[in-house]
């Protein structure tokens, strides 16, 4: 691509991307029931657990639980928004496909990022027993496994945008994919709370960054035939 | 069943069998019948 | 047709000789099959469970081919290919299944233990049903192919992990996981005898000739239902 195609290209991927964040915070109806979301699954888990203690390991799975469900209801939204609002054609005319992938695939990031901030400092203060040892573990673990959440999850929510019942059909298309995902980053955070180093947990960081690098290269190229009609 | 002693292995042999003849008779008539249909398609 | 009828005999065959061939300590003869200390009786199963096992991957990377074409020629009898081999593989899968709990229970106390291979045969249990509710939730016929094969690309990845990677990482409990004392287990380093080998890869083959014939009468039966469709609209 020529300089000037590219910063074409560039430029329409920031519009879509700063499209959807202006439109989520004009209404911000989606990031309020997000929030109340997260706080209500976490709310329903300490209520659940009635102070047994539960050991670290445990608690570090059902933070990813949580996280996931999360995920499920908030990622779909950027491509759901379209096909609802009937903006979707015009999109599709507008920009080239793999401008409104990137666009969007930044959008779930930036989200998905920010919801897990949120979901992790609450998990953090309230939940008794979930203590994290190695911080800089944790936080790397946490970074990269939701930029593995948003690479999986932006691809699914492009295919079920498409189908008739969205809202069950994602965590169903969504979760096979991102189980590998789930088992290396619930074992990585398993580690952070025992306070294992971060050499021991390299090969875990390796993985996720590969996983991430696979699936959006994978959804680049499938894109174009999702979206177009 | 513990009468049935060393037959057991050889009962569940039979009826395994059995069962897969069964299926088996199933697919052939199966083919058969599409094979018809196909002819009558290029007919 | 001599396919088919191989495939008879030599399925009724396996199933006589994998089930009734009698276990002794010290085989003398071709038809008796050695005792596996700690399984016995219980090895038997291994002739099924592995082909059925093997056979719903195999189904599911040829549905993911047929995924790959449709994409790119947007033939719809290459949807068709690949539905009939997902739906195949299903079946396929879900056998694995049970044999694998069945083994499992009789080999290591309870049904399900989430070992890393179970882990992953449930795994393809789950891709499976989401492909067909994927498919059943999309009305408009080009929509639904288009998006079923894309999907089943996206799967593909997943599977390769957890069949090759994920079990030799984790211990469990499979032979061939990492922490098994006898390395790669029976399949892969050969310590089953002779005539069991004979028996397994004579199963392999037999389970393989029934997925293609089945794949094919599938493909002939979508097949006419479409052509009757295109002649039946006016």
């Amino acid at each position: 691509m020529r300089s000037g195609d590219m910063k074409r290209w560039l430029l329409s991927v920031r519009g879509i991307f700063l499209k959807d964040v202006r439109s989520e915070l004009r209404t911000r109806y989606a990031v309020s029931a997000l929030v109340m979301f997260v706080i209500t699954t976490i709310a329903i888990i300490l209520f659940s657990l009635a102070h047994e203690a539960a050991p670290p390991e445990v608690l570090s799975g059902v933070l990813w639980v949580v996280i996931f469900f999360g995920a499920m209801s908030g990622l779909s939204r950027t491509f759901v928004m379209e096909e609802e609002r009937g903006t979707a054609m015009t999109l599709q005319l507008l920009a080239p496909p793999s401008a409104v992938y990137f666009g969007k695939l930044l959008f779930n990031v930036v989200l998905v990022v920010a919801l897990n901030a949120f979901t992790v400092i609450l998990y953090l203060l309230l939940v008794a027993g979930f203590v994290v040892r190695s911080a800089d573990v944790f936080a790397l673990t946490m970074f990269l496994g939701s930029l593995g959440f948003a690479s999986a999850a932006t691809i699914i929510a492009a295919i079920i945008a498409r189908a008739n019942t969205k809202g069950t059909l994602y965590p169903v298309l969504s979760f096979p994919i991102l189980l590998p995902l789930l088992v290396v980053v619930i074992d990585a955070t398993r580690s952070a709370t025992e306070g294992a180093p971060l050499a021991e947990v390299g090969g875990a960081f390796q993985f996720l960054i590969s996983y991430t690098v696979v699936l959006t290269t994978l959804s680049y190229l499938l894109f174009e035939y999702i979206w177009k009609d | 069943m513990e009468f049935l002693g060393h037959y057991q292995l050889y009962i569940v042999m039979l009826i395994v069998v059995a069962i897969w003849l069964g299926i088996y008779w199933y697919l052939f008539r199966l083919d058969r019948r599409l094979r018809a249909l196909e002819r009558k398609q290029q007919g | 047709m001599a396919l088919r009828v191989t495939l008879g005999i030599l399925l009724t065959l396996v199933l006589c000789a994998g089930i009734g061939f009698p276990l002794s300590q010290n085989p003398q003869h071709w038809y008796e099959l050695p005792v596996i200390p700690g399984l016995e009786e219980k090895a038997r199963l291994i002739f099924f469970h592995v082909p059925t096992a093997w056979l719903s991957v195999v189904a599911f990377l040829t549905g993911m081919v047929f995924s790959i074409r449709y994409l790119r020629k947007r033939d719809p009898l290459d949807d068709l290919r690949s539905s009939a081999a997902a739906g195949l593989g299903l079946t396929y899968c879900i056998l694995a299944t049970l044999t694998g709990a069945i083994w499992a229970k009789f080999n290591w106390g309870s049904f399900w233990n989430w070992d890393p291979r179970e882990t992953s045969i449930f795994v393809l249990l789950l891709i499976y049903g989401a492909y067909f509710s994927l498919r059943s939730a999309v009305e408009n016929q080009e929509k639904r192919s288009t998006l079923s094969a894309a999907y089943s690309i996206i799967a593909a990845i997943t599977v390769p992990f957890f069949i090759f990677v994920l079990p030799r990482i984790t211990s469990g409990l499979h032979p061939g996981s990492k922490g098994d004392p006898d390395g790669a287990g029976p399949v892969l380093q050969f310590t089953m005898s002779p005539n069991m080998r004979v028996i397994f890869f004579a199963s392999l083959a037999a389970f393989t000739l029934l997925f293609i014939w089945m794949f094919q009468l599938r493909v002939r039966t979508g097949k006419l239902e479409m052509e009757r469709e295109l002649q039946q609209a006016p």
